[in-house]
């Protein structure tokens, strides 16, 4: 509980930091090209398994009733509403959220952040505010190349696997995937990005000097669980509200 | 070319690592104290973050399929989306991934301290197999505690898909029933049981490989504890779409 509390407080914390204190464009150019550009290869192998598997698993539901023309429809919407925004989601906390997390728990066991502190350097606007941005940015971006690759593997899956028409494949994904559904993904993908990043934040930044080296490794291992697990939790919040 | 060279390395290092877990896993003595141990400890640890990632899936499946299959006038069929999506799918795959990420990178750094602390070598001085002590409790208590989990996560997913498909989206209750028990199979249930002994022992001989191989120091251990994670997600989603294809060949 006590926790909830302090993660709400520092939350509350980052996004005045990241407001009030917009990182130098250059910095901010950096460390989204590193957040963004770090996890592709990463991305890119998963989103293409779950893109196929997307078409090849949900084939045999659709196949019992002879819808398999709709599996078009299916993979798109589901792909591009639900999964990839999730798996970019987990991938990027997997990754990104790790790396966030250990570089802070590092700066914050050698006492780096405190020397900040000395010199009257708020290690908020300083250390988390550029981070925040920097991953709150990545990861809609992160999400728009998830849905393309995606696709395109369900398309693959479709066509060359199970023998499906491809004409009748890409008219249902253009009849039924529509702008709006474009939006929500990408726009999931901020708010996952912002949590996946506040969290690591969070989780590095609680580490103690007295943890040592072993405190860097509990931070990352959080920031990558309590990231991925509060992910899929929002995901379903923001589609009950906008499906509901 | 030298990439080519070093990724066959390193899965001929795999698979030789592999055939040692095994031979050793089979021949006495068995430490089964040590890996109920670690089986509780594990149990304990992936419980919530494993059940908390795969209920809201049941219900977003729930959420979306509604809309699509009314469209058709299907509703009353999505139960069996439903079913087969989580039995088959994303339970196991889900659950492997948040036991990867929970258990594997724990296991991964525990046996990379050892390493750095010299501790392996120091059982191997006294003459206990570290292989047979550390690494082979650590891949038989993940390929028993991901399928337990599974169980659990099939009933959360379903019942979760329940709430949004019955008393939320307006589905009857007995055509919700009926769909799930006429078309989910115990065939479903075994396979994805199956594909999460499968998961469980990669994310377990993953972590151990992975672990083992740390030179260094803390940072290193930090490294293959990471590297666990995203190495067994990867390797999780690929063996997933082989077994899909094997399956969908065999028309299971």
């Amino acid at each position: 509980m006590r926790a909830i509390f302090e993660f709400v407080r520092f939350a509350q914390r980052a996004l005045i930091a990241q407001f009030s204190h917009f990182p130098p464009f250059d910095q901010l150019v950096k460390q989204t090209y590193q957040a963004s550009v770090g996890s592709v290869a990463l991305l890119t192998m998963l989103t293409v398994f779950a893109g196929l598997n997307l078409s090849v698993q949900s084939f045999a539901t659709f196949e019992r009733f002879g819808g398999q023309d709709f599996l078009g429809m299916f993979a798109g919407i589901g792909g591009v509403r639900e999964l990839y925004p999730v798996m970019a989601a987990v991938v990027c906390g997997a990754r990104i959220g790790a790396n966030l997390a250990a570089s802070l728990a590092n700066m914050k066991i050698s006492e780096q952040v405190e020397a900040l502190e000395v010199m009257s350097i708020d290690p908020m606007r300083h250390l988390v505010a550029p981070r925040l941005w920097a991953v709150t940015i990545a990861l809609p971006l992160l999400c728009g190349y998830a849905d393309v690759i995606g696709i395109g593997a369900s398309y693959a899956g479709a066509v060359f696997q199970l023998g499906l028409d491809g004409g009748t494949f890409m008219s249902q994904i253009s009849q039924f995937v529509r702008m709006p559904d474009l939006m929500v993904g990408v726009f999931k993908g901020l708010i996952f990005g912002w949590v996946v990043a506040v969290i690591a934040c969070f989780h590095g930044y609680r580490a103690a000097k007295k943890d040592g080296a072993e405190g860097v490794g509990i931070a990352t291992n959080r920031a990558i669980v309590h990231g991925a697990v509060v992910c899929i939790v929002m995901n379903l919040v923001i589609s009950w509200i906008l499906y509901g | 070319m030298n990439w080519l060279l070093h990724a066959l390395a390193t899965v001929g290092a795999i698979a030789a690592f592999f055939g040692d877990v095994v031979r050793t896993g089979l021949t006495r003595p068995r430490y089964v104290g040590e890996t109920l141990r670690i089986m509780w400890i594990l149990v304990g640890r992936c419980i919530i973050p494993v059940g908390l990632a795969v209920a809201p899936v049941g219900a977003v499946i729930s959420l979306q399929g509604l809309d699509l299959f009314r469209m058709f006038g299907l509703d009353r069929m999505l139960s069996s989306l439903l079913g087969t999506a989580i039995f088959r799918e994303y339970s196991p795959a889900l659950a492997s991934v948040m036991v990867a990420a929970q258990a594997g990178s724990s296991i991964a750094a525990r046996i990379g301290t050892m390493r750095v602390r010299g501790q392996i070598d120091a059982l191997a001085v006294m003459s206990v197999d570290p292989m047979r002590y550390v690494v082979v409790p650590g891949v038989i208590a993940c390929a028993v505690v991901t399928p337990l989990l599974n169980v659990l996560t099939n009933i959360l997913g379903v019942a979760s898909g329940w709430v949004f498909a019955v008393p939320l989206g307006g589905v009857d209750h007995g055509a919700f029933m009926e769909h799930l028990t006429a078309q989910v199979t115990p065939a479903d249930l075994w396979i994805g049981l199956g594909k999460c002994v499968l998961f469980g022992t990669s994310v377990g001989l993953l972590a151990g490989y992975l672990g083992m191989k740390v030179k260094g120091g803390a940072e290193a251990v930090g490294q293959a504890a990471n590297d666990t994670v995203t190495q067994t997600i990867v390797l999780i989603l690929l063996v997933d779409y082989v077994v899909s294809m094997m399956l969908l060949g065999a028309d299971l």
